[in-house]
């Protein structure tokens, strides 16, 4: 029995998008364009673009009804998790969950994925979580996923964390401060992992010291020893989520590129939150069996691929329709972006020990902390960007700032300066926010990206004209 | 030497004693950030030389590597590095000290690489391991130094730079109780420009400017102020900031800024392993809100400082952007609002002279709101 959305004023983003969700559970497993339209045409202006942006396309609507049922009995799960008395823990989506999920008393819930779903399932997209946190006084130059999130838990009644890990110190200011925040605010234990500025031996080894750290403070905050049984399960799955991953990546070099652009917000949903299950493994291979399918069929959406795009930074998020599907259907393939750099070490499970220091390593590069809490965070951030760039086979990266990213900001000059000598690829610069259209609205993202494609890459990607011999005499 | 003329005039990029030392033959190391122990320069026979920008208002060089949502303090301190104001400097010590400052050190190291560089990576929270590290980065910065400038430091010439360097912490103090009293005897004005001034100086020269000017005002009869004010916030190396709102009537009677009292937080018995000693002191009392768990012990030290200096009214001061005060001020004006001490959140840009009206505005409300009004 599927319980009926009620939906109350004070509930806070996770209830609220959960009950509208639960709509999508009602759904047959295949649905046509005309009941993709239909219920397009049902729901919120709002959410019309959520509507499209997942289920427009049709070869890859089937696992985007399957991909929202999953997000929906992960976060019944959270809900369940807590009624029986485990602990919920906030996590950002630059720490694995699975460290999380390791713990039978405890349950992850990335911030960042509230944030997404509440600007892609609520009326009003969130913003009066974020001018809730702005009320109460703090910075407007704050992270807008992290800020809504906490701005939509001091607003209303819900699942309330019991305590928030954050691995931002070292890394990213605003996001360790609002944790800090929220974690005052709220009342709840804050546990944090450094990033050492130190990429040597030095800083790794101090880093993996401030992983055990974390994990004997989730122990004694869990009541429970973390077990090398259920540990071994879940890097087990997570290794084999990673081999999944990497085959996706490969895959992602092919000219047409055979992945669908939205299968970029679905990997950034998985790895935030349910990396280490088997649902992850499930969803992701899936995709790949599509994106494998289309490889060997050719079938692509837009007649021709015309643009292959890296996002160097983070996509924008707060409209799926007119980010994804409308880069796709223009023949523009987005093949990642920062958060999409992953590099997976081999694993080794035979003890407890070498999995927390495969953790480590994980932990240590995880995007975003790799590159903003490097020695250099500009040399870091290139080198990781040029190398996606010219093993993808992009030829043309597209930055959408993020006013809380002070140091991609800071660096980007250079970034593309340098990316330009190196990769021979040009960076368009937006000004923009992943999750509040409020900054830029994706009408003049889309204008900018089309005119950029036009007048640039596609110009580049032209045969050179040759120089007419002036006239003789 | 007079306050009024022995510092502020002196209140400069390159000093007349920072001139007088390189004609000697001195090299000078700049630093940015309280959590350097600048007794490790000191001992290496180096002049310590805090990086400022004292309200320069031209950024259009750094604005073409940093952008205008970097703090234009670091935008202010980066086009004086870019322009060759700060070419007379030997080298410089990078600290992690915000994701702006972080940023700037390394457009500045592109366009114009000092003769000397360190990163000093400082932890974010206080514990073992942690210290244990940063000892670890003393002792590589002590060599980098030794190094590069063909020194020795020895542990002696630690203790003595040590030593020294409480001489001046000590004399700080006598200076800030003058400024407590009930008729302060010396104004917030005057002591940020003797700590800027300060902070480009060696210390047993620096120890005999404050020791002069404790001598000079200890016996002055002082005014009662309008207010008592205290201010807090981020690197504020403005001094005119500090003379506008005195222009108010209101007297900064304590500060808890970066380039103030906060410079002088350290303490520690000389005895033991200098280089543990200086982690342990520096770390520990690095009362700024880059520390991440250490939100009470701010609190704690503000309100302590607030109670001991019988504040009226609490300005926190920081620069646009600036996340880490401007999520602190938040709590800071929720627990010190529970305390019975009105604060003033002041967000400004760095430099802005056209930001004034508009502060000078909202400091007039907030005196008549405390009782010092005209």
């Amino acid at each position: 029995m599927i319980p009926t959305p009620v939906l109350r004023e004070g509930d806070n983003a996770f209830e609220r998008t959960l009950n509208i969700l639960d709509m999508i559970y009602k759904f047959p497993d295949h649905i046509s364009d005309e009941e993709v339209e239909g219920v397009a045409n049902y729901v919120n202006p709002d959410i019309r673009n959520t509507v499209l942006g997942l289920f427009e396309i049709g070869s890859a609507r089937d696992l985007e009804v399957l991909f929202v049922k999953k997000v929906i009995d992960i976060l019944r799960e959270a809900q369940r998790a807590k009624a029986e008395g485990k602990k919920v823990v906030f996590v950002p989506f630059t720490f694995p969950p699975e460290i999380i999920f390791a713990f039978e008393n405890l349950f992850p819930v990335c911030t960042e994925v509230i944030a997404g779903l509440a600007v892609n399932v609520l009326a009003g997209q969130g913003e009066r979580f974020w001018d809730f946190a702005m009320g109460i006084g703090l910075p407007d130059s704050l992270c807008t996923a992290n800020t809504m999130t906490v701005g939509s838990f001091l607003m209303g009644p819900g699942l309330k964390p019991d305590a928030i890990v954050s691995n931002s110190p070292g890394s990213c200011n605003p996001n360790a401060k609002i944790h800090a925040f929220a974690a005052d605010y709220l009342g709840i234990p804050q546990f944090i992992l450094e990033k050492p500025v130190d990429d040597s031996e030095r800083g790794r080894e101090l880093y993996h010291k401030y992983l055990c750290d974390l994990i004997k403070n989730l122990e004694e905050f869990a009541g429970e020893e973390l077990s090398e049984q259920r540990l071994r399960e879940v890097v087990l799955k997570s290794s084999r989520a990673a081999d999944l991953y990497n085959e996706f990546w490969e895959l992602r070099k092919a000219r047409p590129c055979p992945v669908h652009n939205i299968f970029n917000a679905n990997i950034l949903f998985l790895r935030s939150q349910l990396w280490g299950r088997d649902e992850a493994i499930e969803l992701l291979g899936k995709m790949v069996d599509i994106s494998k399918e289309r490889l060997r069929t050719g079938e692509y959406t837009a007649p021709k691929e015309i643009a292959r795009v890296y996002v160097s930074y983070i996509f924008a998020l707060f409209d799926l329709h007119g980010f994804f599907p409308w880069m796709e259907k223009r023949g523009i393939s987005i093949l990642g972006d920062i958060l999409a750099i992953h590099f997976f070490p081999p694993v080794d499970t035979s003890s407890k020990e070498s999995m927390l220091r495969w953790l480590s390593e994980v932990t240590f590069d995880y995007p975003m902390t790799r590159q903003m809490g490097a020695s250099e965070i500009s040399l870091k951030w290139l080198e990781d960007i040029s190398f996606a760039v010219k093993d993808l086979g992009a030829d043309c990266c597209v930055y959408i700032g993020h006013h809380a990213c002070k140091h991609t900001a800071g660096s980007l000059s250079f970034l593309r300066r340098e990316l330009m000598k190196q990769t021979k690829v040009p960076t368009l610069t937006l000004v923009g926010d992943s999750f509040d259209k409020r900054h830029t609205p994706m009408s003049i993202i889309q204008e900018e990206i089309e005119l950029f494609v036009d007048k640039v890459v596609s110009k580049r990607k032209g045969p050179k004209r040759r120089k007419k011999a002036s006239t003789p005499g | 030497m007079s306050v009024s003329l022995g510092v502020q005039e002196q209140a400069a990029i390159l000093t007349d004693y920072v001139v007088d030392w390189k004609d000697r033959g001195g090299k000078v190391l700049a630093y940015t950030c309280v959590s350097m122990p600048i007794e490790i320069i000191e001992a290496a026979g180096l002049l310590p030389y805090r990086l400022k920008a004292l309200g320069h208002p031209d950024t259009y060089l750094a604005d073409g590597e940093l952008s205008p949502l970097n703090c234009s303090f670091c935008r202010s301190c980066l086009q004086l590095g870019m322009d060759g104001t700060y070419n007379f400097l030997d080298g410089i010590i990078e600290s992690n000290g915000c994701d702006h400052m972080r940023v700037m050190f390394e457009n500045w190291r592109r366009v114009n690489e000092p003769g000397f560089f360190h990163y000093l990576k400082v932890p974010h929270f206080f514990g073992e391991d942690s210290l244990e590290y940063f000892e670890g980065e003393l002792e590589l910065l002590k060599e980098a130094i030794c190094e590069h400038f063909s020194v020795e430091v020895s542990d002696a010439d630690l203790t003595a730079a040590m030593e020294r360097q409480q001489e001046v912490r000590r004399m700080f103090r006598e200076l800030c109780s003058l400024r407590r009293r009930e008729r302060p005897a010396v104004n917030g004005s005057e002591v940020l420009a003797l700590t800027i001034n300060g902070s480009s100086m060696r210390s047993e020269d620096f120890l005999e400017v404050l020791s002069g000017v404790v001598e000079e005002r200890e016996g002055a009869p002082g005014e009662t102020p309008r207010a008592r004010l205290m201010l807090c916030g981020a690197a504020t190396d403005e001094v005119k900031w500090f003379e506008e709102i005195e222009r108010m009537g209101g007297l900064i009677v304590a500060d808890a800024q970066c380039f103030g009292a906060r410079a002088f937080c350290q303490d520690y018995d000389t005895g033991g392993d200098p280089l543990r000693v200086l982690a342990e002191s520096y770390l520990a009392n690095l009362f700024c809100p880059r520390m991440y768990t250490e939100y009470d012990k701010r609190r704690d030290f503000i309100l302590q400082t607030a109670r001991r200096a019988n504040v009226e009214g609490v300005i926190v001061l920081y620069n646009k952007f600036c996340d880490l005060h401007g999520v602190d001020a938040v709590l800071l004006r929720r627990d010190l609002a529970e305390e019975g001490i009105p604060v003033l959140i002041l967000e400004k840009e760095y430099s802005a002279r056209a930001d004034i009206g508009r502060v000078k505005t909202r400091i007039q409300a907030f005196m008549e709101r405390i009782g010092g009004g005209a």
